[in-house]
């Protein structure tokens, strides 16, 4: 480790390599007092899945897990495990930014042994990278690491315009000098250093298509924006970037998505977190996150107890008509689901969903654009920015 | 055998009466006439062994001794009581039928069986039957060579010799040259030898086969020989009309009520007299006044009277537990055999003793269904299997799977019937027939030992079990050692704190795995260990 090639780089390798050494240098501590060797960490588990309602977070729960090396049941996770800790620690010390894939690679191979007949055997150390994927979500859980602080890779799809200038890789960006492309979010947010912002508030849309319309259209410039797009279900690395800007830069963050489930889901995982990788909700997640749309009343509109109509609809009846999307059993499935959680208990968002529910209709953003482009920037946006976004 | 009695034995055309039975003998033709050779002298000779409790050492030679003509010279020697000098050409020259009605377990037919192989050795190659023998507190040794006049069923001494002997010693050594078939009877009679051997592990035998194959050696493994059998008179339930009229001839009674005193087991004076004026007969009329009516008669009564005692059981020899198990491992090398001496049963007034031994696993080769290992009053019986009662209940009776024993598996069952009268199915003497009683007992003796069986075998898997989990932790410590061993050295120079090297953390954690093991039971060796998992 002579001579790194970036400061920031460097720190966090040094500082990601000695938490993983503390982490298992325990075990051989254990080893040598004659203990089982034994990691203990919290359980990834749905049960184990808590939503803190004071912070509105997806967390981890105080249940933990002991993996065990004599265990019959754990004896090969744990070898999974610490030859997991090793490729990582490896590349970190010999500077190299693995991908989750790479690391399946590295540790992929097979272990002779002969078995209780004297056989020949052969195992794979893992067969498929879900496996090895799990133990590197094992190891960010029982070293308090991201990957991204681990300097793993991940692809990511994360694209960011407006004013604001970051620095990357040594490179100094300004994210209003784009042309009709974008700044994509590298896999190592952390790393981006925040030089200057000039917006008021950021806008994430879901769809990538609705963002390049918008991006065409100045909107960011017209209405002092960060615009980001998630291109679907958000990466980790647009999660982390978009908490960046909420709490570093004290911007508020609006979410458009499709109205139906999965695009409120999205919006979840923004907010509170997701509960597949809840341990990292508080690295990740955006408490302060709005809902923007779009929303069941921007369809319909609202009415009050007597049936008068309060709010006016965004879409004409005719326009509803062209534009809906009949709901398939699976929606309604998921948004019954959806009800289930605790962070869409709120008035507003039990109104939204059961409307979906009794409509069976949902709507996606283009919907809107295809309105005209204008009417999204310059009416709907603003318009709901405004008045009519939901917590 | 017989000396004084010459009237017990009935005479015959030599000729005839190999004709007659030759089939029934086991002569049909060459392959089979050498299999039954070498089992008429060998069972000769063991008898002569085991009646006076000496340990047996058995030497068998085959050698061919006309490649064109297909001769054989079969040799069997042992160390015996040997035969008087002067009954040498009786015994061996001359073909006498029957016997008194004295009933006791013998392996063969009262010497009859070696007779029919010196009879099919003359007919087919025409040379005489070699005899040389010490009797017990000799100091000589006779030499005989003896044919066989086939029409007057008289011995021809063709040549005789006396020797002094330096050292007491005693035994007989029988050759007989005979039309043999070796190729083909090589597999049953390497067969016959080898369970022969299970069966009397208490006997050196030494066999040297024709070809160039290997000398086959068994070892005595134990010194003890199961007592002989007494010899006991017929119980009154076992009895036939040919039987009883051979007994009124023999007897010299003259009340019939001595005569079945005499003549029977389970009768005294008393009972006789009772049970003869139960069935309306005078206790004191002379037996030979009986008609064939009367003999009927009595016979059927003898049969059916409820009275008498069970038949005594004396007559029988088992081998006993201790020698099944020490032929069956000795012989197979098994890793599992248990055994067991059933209590005396009767069938139709003829006791009998089931006795079975299982061998499990070792070096028995793991076969599609149960090997089956008959004896009949310790002769192994090697033909019809599949007609035999037990091997009905070893392949259709017992549920082997309920005693842990999944097939293929390596797994022999020897069951072992003694008896005074073997039910044997058919003429050929080589199948046990399904007679009620025998099958019940044979059952229960299977079942009695294969429940030993599941224990061990239940064990056993247990601890394989166990094995198999020491290799879940084994196969992972060299992947896990050296994983260890980087994330042990520290990141940069300037943190302290030692790296371990993976050997070291290898070792630490084989012990660990060790301890862990001997806390449920199980005793490894580090050393095996290691060499169980590879280090890439």
């Amino acid at each position: 480790m002579s001579m790194l090639p970036y400061d920031i780089d460097y720190k966090q390798r040094l500082e990601a390599a000695k938490i993983l050494h503390e982490a298992f240098i325990k075990l051989v501590e254990q080893i040598k007092k004659k203990e089982n060797p034994t990691l203990v960490f919290p359980k990834r588990t749905l049960s184990n899945t808590i939503y803190d309602e004071e912070r509105k977070l997806l967390l981890l729960g105080r249940e933990t897990q002991k993996r065990r090396f004599l265990d019959v049941n754990e004896a090969r996770k744990f070898m999974q495990t610490l030859l997991m800790a090793k490729i990582i620690y490896d590349s970190l010390i010999s500077n190299e930014y693995p991908t989750i894939r790479d690391l399946y690679y590295r540790g992929k191979h097979s272990i002779i042994y002969y078995d209780h007949k004297g056989r020949r055997r052969e195992e794979n150390t893992w067969d498929e990278q879900k496996e090895s994927d799990a133990i590197i979500r094992d190891i960010e859980v029982i070293t308090g690491l991201l990957r991204e602080d681990m300097l793993i890779l991940s692809k990511e799809k994360g694209k960011l315009v407006g004013k604001i200038k970051l620095k990357s890789g040594g490179d100094i960006i300004d994210a209003s000098k784009m042309g009709h492309g974008a700044y994509a979010l590298e896999p190592t947010p952390d790393l981006i250093e925040i030089i200057d912002v000039d917006a008021d508030f950021v806008l994430v849309v879901e769809k990538d298509a609705v963002f390049q319309q918008l991006h065409r259209y100045r909107f960011w410039e017209k209405h002092k924006a960060l615009l980001i797009t998630s291109a679907g279900q958000p990466d980790r690395a647009t999660r982390r970037f978009v908490k960046r800007l909420n709490e570093e830069c004290g911007l508020p963050v609006y979410i458009l998505t499709d109205a139906d489930p999965y695009g409120w889901y999205i919006y979840s995982v923004f907010k509170i977190g997701s509960i597949t990788l809840s341990y990292e909700s508080e690295k990740l997640a955006t408490p302060k996150a709005r809902f923007l749309g779009v929303s069941m009343t921007d369809i319909f509109g609202e009415r009050d107890k007597k049936g008068k109509l309060i709010k006016q609809p965004y879409l004409s009846s005719k326009e509803r008509k062209n534009f809906i999307i009949k709901a398939t059993p699976r929606d309604i499935k998921r948004a019954k689901e959806l009800l289930n959680y605790k962070w869409f208990r709120t008035k507003q968002w039990k109104k939204e969903i059961l409307t979906f529910i009794n409509k069976k209709v949902k709507l996606e953003i283009e919907a809107l654009a295809s309105k005209s482009t204008k009417f999204l920037a310059d009416e709907y946006i603003p318009e709901k920015i405004e008045n009519g976004w939901i917590d | 055998m017989g000396r004084n009695t010459r009237e017990a034995f009935r005479s015959l055309s030599a000729a005839e009466f190999f004709y007659r039975n030759r089939e029934i003998a086991g002569f049909s033709n060459p392959s089979r006439a050498l299999y039954q050779t070498v089992r008429e002298l060998v069972e000769n000779a063991l008898d002569a062994c085991d009646s006076h409790e000496i340990l047996p050492s058995l030497y068998i030679g085959i050698k061919l001794v006309d490649p064109i003509k297909s001769f054989y010279k079969v040799t069997v020697s042992d160390n015996g009581i040997g035969v008087p000098p002067y009954y040498v050409p009786y015994a061996f020259g001359q073909v006498l039928f029957g016997s008194k009605y004295k009933l006791r377990q013998t392996r063969g037919m009262f010497g009859l069986g070696a007779k029919m192989a010196i009879l099919y050795g003359q007919l087919t190659t025409g040379k005489p039957v070699e005899v040389e023998t010490t009797p017990l507190g000799s100091r000589y040794k006779y030499y005989f060579k003896i044919m066989v006049d086939i029409k007057r069923n008289e011995p021809i001494i063709i040549e005789q010799r006396v020797r002094k002997l330096k050292k007491k010693t005693h035994g007989t050594t029988v050759s007989v040259t005979i039309e043999g078939d070796w190729s083909r009877a090589k597999n049953k009679v390497y067969e016959y030898i080898k369970r022969t051997a299970i069966a009397t592990p208490y006997a050196n035998i030494t066999f040297v086969p024709p070809d160039n194959s290997e000398v086959i050696v068994y070892k005595r493994v134990i010194d003890k020989i199961p007592p002989p059998p007494k010899e006991v008179k017929p119980h009154p339930h076992g009895v036939d009309i040919e039987m009883l009229k051979m007994l009124i001839s023999s007897s010299e009674a003259s009340t019939l009520k001595e005569f079945l005193a005499e003549s029977f087991q389970s009768i005294g004076l008393i009972t006789a007299e009772r049970f003869l004026r139960d069935i309306g007969f005078d206790p004191n009329m002379s037996p030979e006044k009986l008609t064939t009516e009367g003999i009927k008669a009595l016979v059927s009564g003898l049969k059916e009277y409820k009275d008498f005692k069970p038949p005594r059981t004396d007559a029988l020899s088992p081998l006993g537990e201790e020698l099944i198990v020490a032929g069956l491992r000795s012989v197979l090398e098994p890793e599992f055999v248990a055994a067991t001496t059933r209590r005396p049963s009767a069938y139709s007034g003829h006791p009998f003793i089931i006795e079975v031994g299982i061998a499990y696993g070792g070096k028995i080769p793991s076969k599609d269904e149960p090997q089956l290992y008959r004896f009949a009053n310790k002769i192994p019986l090697l033909y019809d299997e599949k007609a035999d009662v037990s091997w009905k209940i070893v392949s259709n009776v017992i549920d082997w799977k309920a005693y842990g024993v999944e097939f293929p598996a390596p797994l022999v069952v020897l069951a072992h019937i003694c008896s005074t009268k073997v039910p044997y199915k058919g003429v050929g003497k080589e199948s046990i027939a399904e007679v009620p009683e025998i099958e019940k007992e044979i059952k229960n003796a299977i079942r009695e030992v294969a429940r030993k069986l599941r224990t061990y075998i239940l064990k056993k898997r247990r601890e394989e079990e166990l094995r198999k989990k020491a290799i879940t932790y084994i196969k992972y410590i060299p992947e896990i050692a050296s994983s260890l061993a980087a994330l042990s050295r520290p990141p940069t120079a300037e943190i302290n704190g030692g790296g371990l090297t993976a050997k070291e953390i290898e070792i630490m954690l084989l012990h660990l795995v060790k301890h862990k093991l001997e806390k449920i039971g199980i005793i490894l060796d580090i050393e095996t260990l290691k060499g169980k998992v590879k280090t890439r």
